[in-house]
């Protein structure tokens, strides 16, 4: 068997139609995990009594194991507790009513809260203390402080590291195919298997997924400059 | 299923785990010697500026840190050997574990490189200077001089590396590779206790990923031993105290009365 360049082409078109899925679940879980960070960030910035016990043991559980044992904990765990939790309350719904693709998204979200929780604290602790005491020197109140001084600033502070977290959960969504989620690496599977030229298929989704690494990478460069704008220094 | 959950299989099965470790660990540590050796020879090109193997490895490290791991493992163990039956080798008898370390070798070898480069970065110029002012060749000086230091340097880089080694290597499943996760899936298939097994099995990763990690953080103060040989503090501890005095001029909200 020789290397087949056309069914390279073929591939990467067939796989075209999978990256909806994959992108899905990057944001998806990007974005709850970035809510479930910031509230778990604030909370052991904050040192809120139970909850920042709550948050480490959390970020270091997360942290300290797979995304792989995440996905398969929530898949194999959360139909029993949805069973469990409707037979209690008399409904009939069930687990296998939910599409799988969901129990990808609560795992992913989990395991990026994780992330991001360092992500945010990071991105807080970097701003320096003596912009808060101006903001209040102003007059402005704990809340403005935050929103128009604090937040912005730890924003251009931690967006690189948000980015490689970006990047690490796309990379990840590639673990959806446990779920049997068709993302582009499950799509890589199905294309090449009617005709066994696993790897040219796998070539264009390694290719695909460049791309859209690249792109998240040039697009983080770009919002680097405008929200670090305030960093420089000079006089104009 | 069974529809509740029974705590004595987690602790059954966390026992029958443990002779898998002996696999998962294989992988993780003959990858990283593989990946350090990659990583070494893929950093030398863009640190003394090669024309062009510096672009060449510019493009394998972009690769690397850009394709995910999955695709990557796949990628080498359809791609190699047809790659290799080019050259005429067979490699159809060769253990799927060869490929998996092969890839997961590459995989950490592309991040190895960009911890090295960044820490020789970070060595002070002087240094290599003050070597070649004795009459070190520049071979020397970049063994005894500057490689001594950059990998103190490059340590907690290379201990999270480790880590998410570690961590990465619950792909080889994928593969059937018999390491944690891939025995974790197959304990259960008479009982059907699946979660009871991945509980059992994130327990054992957990544990194993915490006592890497403090044997990391050992071999890393002894690494940093010399910056302490003088009778100075060493540089963590200097580093420790820059920090702690920028944690002082940093925002604590606890402190500024946004807590009640």
């Amino acid at each position: 068997m020789k290397l087949d360049p056309a069914f390279i082409g073929e591939a990467f078109v067939k796989l075209l139609s999978a990256i909806p899925t994959t992108l899905a679940i990057t944001f998806v879980s990007v974005g709850c995990g970035l809510l479930l960070g910031i509230v778990t960030a604030l909370a052991r910035i904050y040192r809120v009594p139970v909850l920042r016990e709550i948050s480490s043991a959390y970020v270091t559980f997360i942290r300290g194991t797979p995304m792989l044992t995440h996905l398969l904990i929530v898949m194999f765990g959360l139909p029993i507790a949805i069973d469990a939790l409707s037979d209690s309350l008399g409904l009939s719904f069930r687990s296998v009513q939910v599409p799988m693709i969901g129990f990808a998204y609560v795992a992913f979200s989990l395991t990026a809260g994780a992330y991001m929780s360092e992500v945010v604290r990071s991105g807080l602790l970097a701003v320096n203390r003596g912009q808060i005491e101006a903001a209040y020197a102003v007059g402005m109140t704990t809340w403005q402080a935050l929103r128009r001084i604090v937040f912005p600033q730890a924003f251009a502070a931690a967006l690189p590291n948000l980015s490689n977290s970006v990047i690490g959960m796309l990379h990840g969504s590639t673990l959806a195919f446990t779920a049997s989620v068709v993302e582009i690496n499950a799509k890589a599977q199905i294309v090449a298997s009617t005709n066994w030229k696993f790897f040219e298929s796998y070539i264009a989704a390694a290719l695909i997924f460049w791309g859209l690494t690249v792109v998240i990478e040039r697009l983080t460069a770009l919002l680097e400059k405008r929200v670090a704008r305030y960093d420089r220094g000079g006089v104009a | 299923m069974g529809a509740s959950i029974d705590i004595s299989y987690v602790f059954d099965y966390f026992v029958k785990l443990l002779p898998a470790i002996g696999i998962t660990l294989e992988i993780v540590v003959l990858s990283l010697l593989i990946g350090s050796a990659v990583g070494m020879l893929v950093a030398l090109p863009r640190l003394y500026r090669v024309p062009v193997l510096q672009r060449l490895s510019q493009v394998y490290v972009s690769f690397f840190r850009g394709t995910p791991l999955l695709i990557q493992l796949f990628l080498i163990y359809y791609g190699l050997p047809e790659l290799l039956k080019m050259v005429h080798a067979d490699v159809s008898r060769t253990p799927v574990l060869v490929f998996v370390i092969t890839a997961y070798a590459l995989h950490s070898g592309a991040f190895i490189s960009e911890a090295i480069r960044a820490a020789v970065g970070a060595v002070d110029r002087g240094q290599v200077e003050a070597g070649y002012a004795i009459g070190m060749t520049g071979y020397q000086a970049f063994r005894r001089i500057v490689l001594p230091q950059a990998i103190a340097v490059a340590m907690p880089v290379f201990g999270n590396l480790v880590i998410a080694n570690l961590k990465d290597t619950s792909l080889a499943f994928s593969l059937g590779i018999m390491e944690l996760t891939g025995k974790a899936q197959t304990l259960p298939t008479l009982s059907q206790r699946f979660f009871e097994s991945y509980l059992a099995l994130a327990l054992l990763y957990f544990l194993l990923s915490f006592v890497l990690q403090k044997l990391l953080y050992r071999l890393e103060r002894r690494l940093l031993r010399h910056e302490a040989a003088d009778g100075r503090v060493s540089r963590r501890a200097k580093g420790r105290r820059v920090k702690d005095k920028d944690a002082a001029g940093r925002l604590n909200l606890t402190e500024e009365g946004a807590l009640p």
